[in-house]
């Protein structure tokens, strides 16, 4: 072949025309740029199968998709709000009476007055007073705690919003006005305690940081559990006993991988994935998958004849890789698809709850199951196929 | 009109004759029906356990849509066989169309099957639901209750919706394979 040259160097003559021409002959001829267009082929040949199979898998996934959604929002919720609450801290002592994430103020508060705690010297204890405060604006999470200095209020950005107040304004709480200063993204009015305990009385919980010497340790739980003989857990599942003192959740101990903020944003994400909910999902995405083996299955009887020659040369096991490639299309096309289609409906049917973080992070979640799906789904048909000799698939007509 | 009917009476037959192969779909529709029913006829328990995680109302509205939207993936199953019906029967709609069969009736008999398939998956899956159902509110598993007036609003949506997305589903690979010229039909190979 006279290849073009098109400069000269000093190392010689560039054959640039004739590489590139190789390399796109390498590109076309590739195994993979050739699976890809038996595939595509055979998807033209039956166009309405392939749009069907995934069409269904699609809506499969996108209600897979919704619920994931919905769950995962739900996790960041709890993370963020038990972030908000430890602020750093390592312990939290909560009230025997315990507390809970009020979904209407969208922070968590404390159901009973803060626990008696005799601190050990070098420990830094904040006591948090918490509770929901009627402001003229709507209901807001109000935490109060010395860490706030006299006379100014720390707004979240989000109460800020509901409030209508900016930094440098002054908010009236109860019968105190504080300078507003706009912090986070939350929806708390942080004060100084003794205004909240007006506003919301005494309700609360105590954070505690460990003194410099003993930082890292895993075992402060127990150890502070020893000194004030309240029990501890590192699990935020535990909840306190109604009729003890309170209850300390150790934010930093534990032997597990995950941190306590996470395990706590599992105990949302739970309540929606095992729900009513995460069944009928689940169930959805099996009948997705269902239509995607009985598709692949109505392909293999409707080309005995072709597989038949193919076994008859000697492919075998490559029929498998042809209905991986198919497969491979369809999951892929109903995934994009699919995410897609549940983006929109999250954003009509539950706005408020859905974000696009946590929405990606769905994507990302669901995205995990597609490869074993896709993988199984073309194994069965092929399996069908290798059952049989060449002579049996070629003898029947169909 | 009576070419129609012709058509119809036709497809019945022809399903009678397929009635294997409608096991599948069948079963997808039953279970995306039964889920829907049973969702709608136990709202008020759904909601309470909406209630405890907040937003109830957007959470009640997302149940319904993954349930129907788990209907339309049973619904989908009936169209995926409908595809491969036609492909099977090729050659008799050549045979069809040569002795001058017009398309109308032919595609109305080749709809039959999936008409058919989709609402027996639907009445059968709102039985098992309403007997489900029953059964829970008798031994007390539903807290709530369930709620007569959700069952049947579940069973009529069930019914309809499938009857009319497997139609929809169904009627481009129908309409294409009644209108491939005779000779191509008769020709080919399945």
């Amino acid at each position: 072949m006279a290849a073009t040259t098109l400069e000269e160097t000093s190392s010689g003559t560039l054959e640039r025309p004739a590489q590139i021409e190789a390399a796109a002959a390498t590109l076309r001829n590739s195994t993979i740029v050739r699976l890809l267009r038996f595939a595509l082929a055979n998807v033209r040949r039956r166009p309405e199968r392939f749009a069907l199979a995934v069409f269904g898998i699609a809506l499969a996934i996108l209600s897979v998709t919704v619920v994931r959604t919905i769950s995962s929002s739900f996790a960041i919720t709890g993370s963020d709000s038990v972030t908000r609450v430890l602020d750093g801290a390592s312990l939290w002592a909560v009230p025997a009476a315990g507390v809970h994430y009020d979904s209407e103020v969208g922070a968590i508060v404390a159901d009973g007055p803060a626990p008696g705690l005799a601190v050990p010297d070098g420990w830094t204890a904040t006591r948090t007073i918490a509770g929901v405060w009627s402001s003229g604006a709507g209901d807001l999470a109000l935490y109060g705690s010395d860490a706030i200095d006299d006379g100014t209020a720390v707004v979240g950005s989000q109460a800020a919003e509901t409030l209508g107040v900016r930094s440098g304004d002054t908010l009236a709480v109860g019968s105190a006005d504080l300078a507003v200063t706009v912090g986070d993204g939350d929806a708390v009015v942080a004060v100084p305690e003794d205004v909240a305990g007006d506003v919301v009385g005494g309700n609360g919980w105590w954070t505690l940081t460990e003194p410099a010497d003993l930082a890292g340790r895993n075992d402060l739980g127990s150890m502070m559990s020893a000194e004030t003989g309240l029990p501890s857990t590192t699990d935020p599942a535990v909840q306190p006993e109604a009729d003890g003192e309170g209850l300390i959740y150790d934010a930093v101990g534990g032997s597990g991988a995950t941190t306590f903020e996470q395990k706590f944003s599992a105990l949302f994400s739970g309540q929606v994935t095992s729900s009513a909910f995460g069944l009928i999902s689940v169930i959805g995405l099996v009948l997705g998958f269902v239509i995607a083996i009985s598709s692949f299955l109505a392909a293999v009887q409707e080309r005995r004849r072709e597989f038949g020659i193919m076994a008859s040369i000697g492919l075998a096991d490559e029929v498998l890789y042809f209905f991986l490639v198919e497969s491979a299309l369809v999951f892929l096309s109903a995934y994009l698809l699919g995410i897609t289609f549940a983006g929109v409906a999250v954003w009509l049917v539950v706005p408020q709850i859905a974000t696009p973080v946590a929405w990606l992070a769905a994507a990302g979640t669901v995205a995990a199951y597609l490869p074993a799906m896709a993988i199984v789904g073309a194994l069965v048909p092929v399996h069908r196929l290798l059952q049989q000799r060449p002579v049996q698939l070629l003898g029947d007509s169909a | 009109m009576t070419q129609l009917k012709l058509g119809l009476a036709y497809g019945l037959l022809s399903t009678r004759r397929r009635a294997g192969a409608l096991v599948l779909p069948i079963v997808t529709t039953a279970t995306g029906a039964f889920l829907l029913v049973l969702v709608l006829g136990m709202a008020s328990g759904i909601s309470a356990q909406a209630a405890a995680l907040g937003h109830a109302d957007e959470i009640q509205r997302a149940v319904v849509l993954i349930a129907v939207t788990v209907l339309l993936v049973g619904v989908v199953e009936v169209a995926v066989s409908t595809t491969r019906t036609v492909v099977h029967r090729t050659r008799e709609l050549g045979v069809l169309s040569a002795t001058g069969v017009p398309r109308p009736p032919v595609v109305a008999a080749l709809l039959v099957e999936p008409v058919i398939a989709s609402v027996a998956g639907a009445v059968v899956g709102s039985v098992a639901a309403v007997g489900t159902a029953a059964v829970l509110g008798a031994t007390g598993a539903a807290a709530s209750g369930v709620s007569p007036t959700g069952i049947a609003v579940g069973v009529l949506v069930a019914v309809v919706v499938s009857a009319v997305a497997a139609l929809a589903a169904s009627i481009l690979p129908t309409w294409r394979a009644a209108s491939r010229p005779p000779v191509r039909s008769l020709s080919s190979g399945a």
